[in-house]
């Protein structure tokens, strides 16, 4: 187990050193941050100023190794515009980022089980169906157009929830601003979440839908049928246990995309994440901004691996995680 | 208690159909018989028979879109034909008790045997939690699992094979079940734990009084546990009777050829009897000796001549697998796959080597073939040490070097047309022109291994698995190979499919004078196929000796405990043997 | 969510008494943008100088009518070609509570001097000199006619408040870009309005100054709300919902459903800033010759652009200078005429055409790929064939630094609200040294244009000066300098009863401490 954890740990590091270093080499492409930090008559050799201050005329490998010294002792740079450490102002918009994709898992969980599972039991039902062909168009509709056709819908014409933001928030934990603890912010997730989920959701219906029909069909769901378990058990403990192995391993990681995804679900509802942050940082060429978005996305990519590597070992226990004793 | 209604189970007239879009499939067409209590009723035949539809049909368990299409199923009088949903679930485990082919599959990975036991005996006769644990090691008990406290809180892949059929034995018992419906519940077992598992069968029931249906296609099953025998062919009930009258004195044609093809323990023949009853293999011979298959490269053939007669030279080999990985050397855990294993193989000759599952066989064939590399020891091919080789100096040696591997479902590209499969490995060794002569090369294989040239046009898929292992043959047969091993090339087929495979790789031996190592955990295959035998275990050569002389008079221990397992079909029928005509070769 | 501002208004009324009669109101807000900092000389944008108009005061402000209104400073006068007199208000407090003075005047005027975005602004000025706490003198090095334009950008800033050192040990009146200064997070100005809460980028909460000196402002709005909403689709429906109750900008897809929506209106202004392209004459020989460049201008046909990709919100333009600005000359109105086009091209010796490159920004203007591809089109039929190259806004300025193109696009707007500061940027002869030219990517060079706004920046006689300028724009339209394409409008939407039509401006900075919601 310490073992595992070790491997991964320095698998992460990897993956963030490669990371920091291709988003560090990208980002003279991304554009010229003085110009969105200063006016339109400022002369170009206060700018070159400027840039000399921002230590940004020097050679790649010399502001990369400024970088690197620095991002040893956790500073990954200061933000232009927040004029604060990149990683307090991500770690600032995290709680946000995580409500809302917690938010949009809850609602995946909470309907692509039951709908996968229904699917997969009455495949000849129309609603079943119904489902599916849904599920393939909602595949194909883009992110922005559910969240603006969601919003047109709840927002302008019945009035019913709110089209932007986080509404109030309550702080738990000392420093985590959340939505979930009153009404306003609850209704402010609504929407945001159902946008964000429309994207996993038809894919995690299919793919339940097509692991339990496999359940279904293999042999110890036949033998539990002879020896004389009600349906419900069969469908609900011994087909889904085995159903959610694998929707746990392309699930895990499908909801550790959706963090990125939340960029385009952010931006469309305003919602104060990192995702809307890092769209903005780079319309600003807010160049550590940028880099130290994409070193934490990578890390939580690792993290939220691991993590589905320990709940797959928990379920399965066929699984023995590398190092952890027999 | 009279034979018209006293019976514990009565099958009348029973007919089960598939309906589909191309019309009606008969499965099994009015086939009547009964289970007395206490009694062992064998249903044998070949796949396809509806042995194992029977069986499904009783407790409504048919894949769709089977069903019932007539007759009765009586269960201590009451007819259960047509009950579905809740009526036949309380039926199920309660009164009927089933158990399945393969316990690896049977058991759900994902749950405790507490559990999967205690939710049957819930389900089936009620009462508390705890009444249904102590039941439960009870039965655990019963079935002869040691340790069953503990053993109740693990999950099935901590038990071995053996050990989960026990439990899945203790499952169907669990709700005191006056009938056993027993789905080939050995074919997936090692030789020395089928023994056991049918003796247990044999014993609960006997001791409960519980009838009992043993669906197989194994005529050694058949001798050893049960009363009485019903023979099935295509859906038909062709015969029954007793065991004993059905195995010494056949009255129908297929019983007769059926049993006439179990591979001989007693006498070593010069082929495999096959159940002529069904075959109809249609194929052109071609004069092999003439022929581009006939012909070796001679160059390459001079250059690595046989010592002494000696083709292949295993010395000292060493293979371990890690089981547990591990920062520190000392925590890391390994299995000795390969054991400090040497033998020789003579060119011309068959080379067996026979174990249960686990004992190495499989391995060292994969390590001549090139597919592992050995962490010591040498590979001797012709004087030279394969083991040296870079994969580019392999080449040529790989080409020599042939494999049969043993499902023929999984080593056949499912994307490639059979003729493109034979085809690739010609054209990877430049073997022909390709075009014409290697088209014409690939027809001639595939008339040679009896598929038909117009074969080659389909797809694996579209092939039985007999068939399929056709195709690998005629591919490992495209390279021209002087060696071909043989990796347990018959145990997923059927025995009349098993006794054509058979004969025709012995015919191909004798025409193109193959080298062959022929692995096998079947002992009646190996004593009919090998001239030399090797007995492994756990990664060990435990004795290599002359076939006949291993089988009359085993030296090692283990040989001679295998022996023993060995199912004897004493009083077989030779009815079926003298009736085999000599020009039955079907590729001469 | 309606209900919200009635709501609003009934705790304003019951919690607080507010000195003036009108119902007490709340204002939610959404622009594009929030300020980067609440340091008022940090960055001369249009989200600092509106929330310079909430938190501070500027001594005059503009007027609707392109006229100054006394703020601070209740009166001036011209003492002569170099100096202004200002009488500050008397009994102004800031929201520190220190009072307002002329020293602060001064201090705040230094301070512009040293910022990198301000000082091109108050460059032509020298020092100010106080004369006592309410009176001070505004000097510049020359005679400068647009003492006054520069006054409106004169926030006065709290002296006092800003002197010493923060927790950090750094001076409380620092100015740094990026810098996390103090005066980037605690304002103390006179303005209507305090900063009561701000998560950048998410929002900012403006409280209403109990002790705002205007008296006699109508204003009734005791708490504003400003959220920037990026996405246009998403900010609009904002409005529609009632979730905020006055937006900017709308973009030109939505103005008729705002309209047409019975609980909202559309306040649009014709704007200032300027969308042109420039013709590169040092990398193209052709755009040397000023009948090719007339040849351009024929070809384009502004209206067109006006009326199909803009929808009629811009109006099209054939100078610098919108209507109401100094150098403006009603005669100089867009040319279409694809025929006088074809034929100058003929002259020229170019009546095959020739290739060129061109680049503009995807996300900059208002539909600015969309207009780049048009011209594109309309440059095709007098055999100008365009490889049009568009990126977002980050990548382009550099390119546009750059000259990479041989026809560049450009929207200005005027800092100083004056024709001259076009000129300054975008025609003068590039000169490094003064930083004149800085935007003039097509190298437009003309002596004589230099001269006469030399001249102009000088003449305090605005009479005069108006025909100095004139005389500029009737040049560069002659020598078609670069191709004036149309002033963007502005477009405002809110809901019905928040009265924005009387507080809106050109200058966009909403004086939304007069704004007045109804009941």
């Amino acid at each position: 187990m310490l073992l595992f954890l070790a491997r991964r740990l320095i698998q992460g590091l990897l993956v963030m050193l490669v990371i920091s270093f291709i988003s560090f080499a990208i980002q003279d492409n991304l554009g010229d941050p003085l110009r969105e930090m200063v006016g339109q008559s400022v002369s170009e050799a206060e700018r070159q100023q400027l840039r000399d201050e921002l230590g940004l005329n020097d050679p790649f490998l010399v502001q990369y190794g400024r970088f690197m010294a620095k991002a040893v002792q956790g500073d990954l740079g200061t933000s232009y515009f927040f004029k604060e450490p990149a990683l307090d102002v991500i770690l600032g918009k995290l709680p946000a980022t995580l409500e809302l994709v917690f938010g949009a898992t809850l609602l995946i969980i909470v309907l692509s089980i039951p709908a996968g599972v229904y699917c997969a039991i009455h495949p000849q039902s129309w609603f079943s169906k119904a489902i599916l062909g849904w599920s393939i168009l909602g595949i194909s509709i883009p992110v922005f157009l559910t969240a603006i056709l969601l919003i047109y819908v709840f927002s302008i014409e019945l009035g019913w929830l709110p089209s932007y933001g986080r509404g109030e928030v309550d702080l738990i934990f000392g420093s985590w601003e959340s939505g979930f603890f009153n009404k306003d912010g609850l209704l402010h997730l609504v929407l945001p979440c159902i946008s964000l989920a429309s994207i996993m959701l038809p894919l995690f219906i299919r793919l339940i839908r097509s692991e339990m029909v496999e359940a279904l069909h293999t042999e110890y769901v036949k033998f539990a049928k002879a020896k004389g378990l009600k349906l419900t058990r069969i469908y609900y403990l011994h087909a889904l246990k085995n159903t959610m192995l694998p929707v746990i391993t392309v699930g895990g990681v499908q909801i550790g995309t959706m963090v990125a995804y939340t960029i385009l679900t952010e931006s469309v509802f305003q919602w104060p994440g990192m995702g809307f942050m890092f769209l903005e940082a780079v319309n600003r060429v807010d160049a550590p901004l940028i880099v130290a978005y994409l070193i934490v996305v990578g890390a939580i990519f690792v993290i939220v691996n691991t993590l589905v590597d320990l709940i797959y070992g928990l379920i399965n226990p066929t699984v023995r995680l590398a190092g952890k004793s027999a | 208690m009279s034979k018209a209604t006293g019976s514990l189970l009565e099958i009348r007239s029973l007919c089960i159909e598939f309906p589909s879009r191309h019309g009606v499939a008969t499965a099994v067409s009015n086939v009547s018989f009964s289970v007395e209590k206490g009694e062992i009723v064998g249903l044998v035949g070949e796949s396809g028979a509806g042995k194992s539809t029977i069986g499904n049909a009783v407790i409504d368990l048919l894949s769709p879109p089977g069903r019932v299409a007539s007759g009765d199923v009586l269960l201590e009088g009451e007819n259960i034909a047509n009950l579905h949903g809740e009526a036949i679930r309380r039926i199920r485990g309660r009164r009927i008790g089933f158990i399945f082919q393969d316990p690896m599959t049977s058991l759900n990975p994902l749950l405790t045997i507490e559990t999967q036991l205690v939710e049957t005996i819930l389900a089936t006769l009620g009462g508390t939690r705890e009444e249904a644990l102590n039941k439960s090691l009870e039965l655990m008990k019963s079935v002869g699992i040691p340790e069953p406290e503990l053993r109740l809180k693990q999950y099935p892949h901590q038990f071995s094979g053996g050990m989960r059929q026990r439990v899945v034995i203790a499952i169907a018992l669990a709700g005191d079940p006056e009938l056993i419906i027993a789905d080939e519940p050995t074919t997936a077992l090692d030789v020395s734990i089928q023994d056991q598992i049918l003796e247990l069968i044999r014993t609960l029931c006997r001791e409960r009084q519980v009838g009992c249906i043993l669906v197989t296609h194994d005529m050694g099953v058949i001798a050893n546990v049960t009363d009485r025998v019903a023979v099935m062919y295509k859906g038909n009930l062709v015969e029954m009777g007793s065991t004993q009258q059905i195995l010494e004195r056949p009255q129908h044609e297929y019983t007769r050829s059926l049993i006439s093809a179990v591979p001989r323990t007693d006498v070593k023949l010069k082929r495999f009897p096959r159940v002529e009853y069904i075959e109809q293999v249609q194929s052109r011979s071609i004069d092999v000796k003439n022929h581009w298959l006939g012909q070796q490269d001679e160059s390459f053939a001079a250059e690595h001549k046989a010592e002494n007669g000696i083709l292949l030279k295993v010395d000292d080999v060493n293979l371990r697998f890690q089981t547990q990985s591990a920062f520190l050397e000392k925590n890391r855990r390994y299995v000795k796959a390969s054991d400090h294993v040497s033998f020789e193989v003579r060119e011309g000759e068959t080379f067996g080597l026979v174990g249960e599952s686990g004992s190495g066989k499989s391995t060292i064939a994969r390590i001549i073939a090139g597919l592992y590399q050995p962490d010591s020891g040498s590979i001797n091919y012709a004087g030279t040490d394969l083991t040296r080789l870079s994969d580019k100096q392999r080449i040529p040696f790989r080409r020599q070097i042939q494999m049969v591997f043993q499902n023929p479902y999984s080593s056949l590209n499912p994307r490639m047309s059979v003729h493109d499969i034979i085809a690739e490995p010609i054209r990877f060794h430049s073997l022909a022109r390709p075009g014409r002569e290697t088209d014409g090369i690939v027809a001639d294989l595939l008339d040679h291994v009896g598929l038909g040239a117009a074969s080659g046009v389909k797809f694996p898929h579209e092939f039985s698995g007999g068939q399929r292992q056709r195709i690998s043959i005629a591919r490992a047969l495209a390279t021209r190979p002087r060696f071909l091993i043989c990796d347990e090339p018959t145990s997923a087929l059927d025995v009349s499919v098993q006794a054509q495979i058979l004969n025709l790789l012995k015919d191909l031996q004798d025409e193109l004078g193959l080298t062959m190592m022929f692995i096998s955990h079947d002992l009646p295959v190996i004593r009919q196929m090998c001239d030399r035998v090797g007995v492994m275990r756990y990664g060990k050569l435990v004795e290599v000796n002359e076939t006949e002389t291993l089988y009359a008079s085993p030296q090692h221990e283990y040989t001679r405990e295998l022996l023993s397992l060995m199912p004897h079909l004493d009083n077989l029928s030779r009815e079926g043997l003298e009736t085999e005509p000599e020009r039955e070769v079907a590729l001469a | 969510m309606r209900s919200l501002i009635k709501k609003g208004i009934a705790t304003a009324v019951m919690t607080t008494s507010l000195a003036f009669g009108a119902q007490a109101a709340s204002l939610k807000v959404a622009y594009d943008a929030d300020p980067v900092s609440l340091d008022p000389h940090e960055q001369l944008s249009g989200a600092t100088l509106q929330m310079s108009h909430l938190v501070f005061d500027p001594l005059i402000r503009w007027n609707k009518d392109h006229s100054f209104e006394p703020r601070l400073a209740e009166k001036w006068q011209r003492v002569d070609d170099r100096k202004v007199r200002f009488h500050l208000r008397k009994g102004i407090k800031f929201h520190s509570g220190n009072p307002l003075t002329a020293k602060d005047v001064k201090w705040t005027f230094e301070r512009l001097k040293s910022s990198p975005d301000f000082k091109a602004v108050f460059e032509p000025f020298t020092y100010i000199e106080v004369l006592d706490d309410h009176t001070f003198l505004l000097v510049t090095k020359e005679a400068y006619p647009l003492t006054l334009n520069a006054a409106t950008y004169l926030f006065p800033m709290d002296s006092v408040y800003y002197s010493g050192k923060d927790e950090k040990g750094q001076p409380k009146d620092q100015l740094k870009k990026h810098g996390n200064t103090f005066a980037s997070r605690n304002p103390s100005g006179t303005g209507p309005y305090t900063v009561s809460y701000r998560q950048q980028g998410v929002k900012v909460e403006f409280r209403r100054n109990e002790n705002y000196w205007d008296k006699e402002s109508k204003g009734n709005v005791d708490m504003i709300t400003l959220t920037p909403i990026k996405e246009n689709p998403t900010r609009v429906a904002a409005l529609l919902s009632g979730d905020v109750d006055f937006i900017f900008p709308v973009p030109p897809t939505d103005h008729s459903r705002i309209e047409r929506n019975t609980a909202t209106d559309l306040v649009t202004l014709p704007g200032t800033r300027i969308i042109q392209l420039q013709l590169n004459q040092n990398r193209v020989e052709a755009f040397k010759d000023k009948r090719v460049r007339q040849a351009v201008a024929y070809a384009i046909n502004n209206e067109a652009i006006v009326k199909r990709i803009m929808r009629g919100f811009a109006t099209a333009a054939g100078q610098q200078g919108p209507e109401g600005y100094d150098g403006y000359v009603e005669d100089l109105a867009p040319r279409y005429d694809l025929k006088k086009a074809r034929q100058l091209m003929k002259e020229a010796g170019y009546e095959k055409g020739f290739r060129i490159s061109m680049i503009a920004p995807n996300n900059r203007y208002i539909n600015d790929e969309k207009i780049a591809q048009a011209v594109a089109g309309m440059l095709a039929k007098i055999n100008i064939k365009v490889d049009l190259k568009t990126m977002p806004k980050a990548q382009y300025w550099p390119e546009f630094d750059k000259r990479v193109a041989d026809i560049q696009m450009i929207g200005w707007h005027s800092d100083t609200e004056d024709s001259a500061n076009f000129t300054e940027y975008l025609a003068a002869c590039p000169d490094e040294e003064t930083g004149r030219g800085q935007y003039n990517s097509g190298g437009y060079c003309n002596p004589k244009v230099d001269k006469l706004l030399a001249d102009a920046n000088k003449e305090t006689n605005l009479l005069l000066r108006t025909k100095l300028l004139q005389e500029v724009e009737e040049i560069l339209y002659e020598d078609a300098a670069f191709i004036p394409l149309h002033w963007q409008n502005l477009a405002w939407g809110a809901k019905k009863e928040v009265n924005i039509a009387d507080v809106v401006n050109v200058m966009n900075f909403p004086y939304l401490g007069d704004l007045v919601i109804e009941e």
